[in-house]
């Protein structure tokens, strides 16, 4: 609880946090409330986008579709893959990660090993590849990409926080009480681990949001007519979309204040849980780039 | 120092077989194949004609044994093979395209750290003053931001409204050697790689900079009773530029493999317009060539790192 009010105390986090909410609650009911269909034309003049008016707030595209509501149904497809896809890689990189980091000696050895083969895949690169192999674009095959591509970093953090642990007291009491090594990873050691866990899937939602409009931006993810804040961006790169600037500006815009939702979000759990590091020299956690990867890898 | 270095060479060669299995593997067992895609659109070729490609192209063997056959051609040959599409040496086409991806992300690279060093040490030695604050806040905003979106909005600002800059290419018409008409083709994609870069550089000088004021020798320093300056300047300074001289040897890679997206939006011929086309031809001995030059790339990268880290950093040893 403690932790909770620190959270409430970081104003930009607790903004953040509201954006995410009502972006949730959108996302939900939106397509209720406005029952227009996304893909219904609602404006006749085919190559003449339309600018913002009362009747469409965000203006419309090149075939006279509402970009508002096509917005609503962006933000479904963003919040549901960068959530589902944060599932996914976290489930196998924390069991992975713990798994090793338990284990150690050869198997963690090997099981390690098999990370550095991962990371030595430029992980846009492999994004592409599997994509555009797969050739099959729904949106659980979107998130399954997203999430299988993406867990090897996490492993790492969970097993140096394990191995950290593993020397701990409370960890070598439950062994001496004879703590089978399932029981020792799933009620000791993983839980224990957690923290900057929490931190980093706050993160992942952002980076899975941005790989997943990434790749529908390429025409290798969520496929037109069904709108996604990837592939509306792709309408905009057409030269009649050069004069309706609110086709570029309105889904991008919706990327970057989600994206940096989730990294004031992440921020703000970072410094809530762990007061040493909030207090004492900054916000270091975040910065320390994966040892891989330079930049962002969005910014490739 | 020797033995480290060829410990880390010799090590790294399963990793490069791992990574080419794995690359053929998925290429390979992938629905559809290079006849596949070939043929009227949405039509294709018929059954018997797509067999016989693949007979020609000994793609009807198990991956494995196309696998073996490349790796015999590497490894006795000296060769990457020759493309599906136009059938020449695959190692002509992926340097032809090199060059440009090299010249623009290398160019990117170094705004990039004109950029993000300043930036990052004076936030650092300001820590929680309203520039550090503004920064933090800049860097969050700009980290969210696809490089793809940052690109359009260039173009849409400085190519099409203003008309200071040209929207795509690598160079005007009937221009290709002037070197002038060439960087001016190049400043808005470098731009939007800088702009969508320069966060994580700058957020990890500003740690650096922290960390190295937190240390005992500043604290000698402070004690000697130099000023505050010469403490930044003389002592903090020269350490936290350390880890980003490792980070520099990490980015090695991007050289090649950093420019997917802007090279997409401002159609520049380099190495991410190859991966595109053979991706969506299906050409996999092009495909190989760039995941293999990547991967070494990378493993090079990390040597690099290490090495110059030892050497700036006389503290590190390497067994």
């Amino acid at each position: 609880m403690r932790s909770f009010r620190r959270f409430l105390r970081e104003r930009p986090a607790v903004i953040g946090s509201s954006f995410v909410l009502l972006l949730v609650l959108i996302a939900i009911f939106g397509p209720i409330l406005d029952t227009t269909d996304p893909n219904v034309v609602v404006h006749s003049l085919i190559g003449f986008p339309q600018p913002p008016s009362a009747a469409h707030w965000f203006g419309t595209d090149l075939i006279g579709r509402d970009i508002f509501v096509r917005s609503l149904y962006g933000a479904r497809v963003s919040l549901m893959v960068g959530a589902a896809a944060m599932v996914v890689s976290f489930t196998i990189g924390i069991l992975y990660g713990a798994i090793a980091g338990a284990s150690g000696g050869i198997v963690d050895n090997l099981m390690m090993r098999f990370v550095d083969a991962m990371l030595s895949f430029p992980t846009f690169f492999l994004l592409l590849i599997i994509s555009a192999l797969t050739n099959k674009f729904s949106l659980t095959i979107i998130i399954l990409i997203i999430g299988l591509t993406s867990w090897p970093g996490l492993a790492r953090l969970v097993r140096a926080e394990v191995l950290s642990l593993r020397e701990r007291d409370f960890v070598e009491a439950a062994r001496a009480l004879g703590a089978s090594p399932a029981r020792l990873i799933l009620r000791h050691l993983i839980p224990n681990a957690l923290a900057p866990v929490v931190v980093a899937a706050a993160f992942a939602i952002g980076d899975n949001i941005l790989a997943e409009s990434s790749l529908s931006f390429f025409g290798l993810g969520v496929q037109p007519p069904s709108p996604s804040w990837g592939n509306m961006l792709q309408d905009a790169l057409t030269p009649q979309a050069e004069a309706a600037p609110w086709m570029v500006l309105v889904p991008g815009l919706a990327i970057v204040i989600t994206v940096l939702a989730f990294s004031v979000i992440a921020d703000g759990i970072r410094v809530a849980l762990d007061t040493s590091i909030g207090q004492e020299t900054g916000d270091e956690l975040d910065v320390e780039p994966a040892p891989y990867a330079a930049a962002p890898a969005t910014a490739t | 120092m020797t033995s480290f270095i060829v410990r880390r060479v010799l090590g790294a060669i399963p990793l490069l077989l791992f990574i080419s299995i794995v690359t053929y593997a998925m290429m390979a067992l992938a629905p559809g194949g290079p006849a596949a895609v070939l043929g009227p659109r949405g039509q294709g070729l018929s059954p018997e004609a797509i067999l016989r490609i693949n007979q020609a192209y000994g793609l009807d063997k198990p991956w494995y044994v196309q696998y073996f056959f490349w790796l015999k051609q590497l490894l006795f040959h000296g060769s990457l093979g020759t493309s599906y599409v136009d059938n020449r040496p695959v190692i002509e086409k992926v340097f032809e395209k090199l060059p440009v991806t090299i010249e623009m992300v290398g160019l990117a690279l170094i705004l990039t750290l004109i950029i993000a060093i300043p930036i990052g040490i004076y936030a650092g030695a300001h820590r929680g003053s309203f520039f550090d604050n503004a920064s933090s806040t800049i860097g969050f905003i700009f980290y969210g931001m696809p490089v793809f979106w940052l690109a359009i909005i260039l173009i849409e600002l400085f190519a099409v409204e203003f008309r200071w800059f040209p929207s795509s290419g690598v160079s005007s018409l009937g221009r290709e050697n002037d070197v002038l008409d060439r960087l001016w083709h190049l400043v808005l994609p470098v731009v939007a790689i800088a702009l969508a870069s320069f966060v994580s550089w700058m957020r990890y000088q500003r740690s650096s900079i922290i960390e190295a004021m937190s240390s005992g020798y500043i604290r000698t320093a402070r004690s000697k009773g130099l000023s505050e300056r010469d403490v930044l300047v003389h002592h903090a300074f020269r350490n936290a530029l350390l880890p980003i001289v490792t980070l520099l040897g990490l980015s090695l890679p991007q050289l090649v493999g950093g420019a997917y997206f802007v090279e997409y939006v401002f159609s520049i011929p380099g190495i991410g317009y190859l991966t595109f086309s053979s991706i969506f031809s299906r050409d996999y001995p092009t495909l190989m060539a760039i995941t293999m030059l990547t991967a070494v790339l990378i493993v090079a990268g990390n040597l690099l790192a290490d090495i110059t880290y030892a050497i700036v950093d006389p503290r590190i040893r390497y067994a």
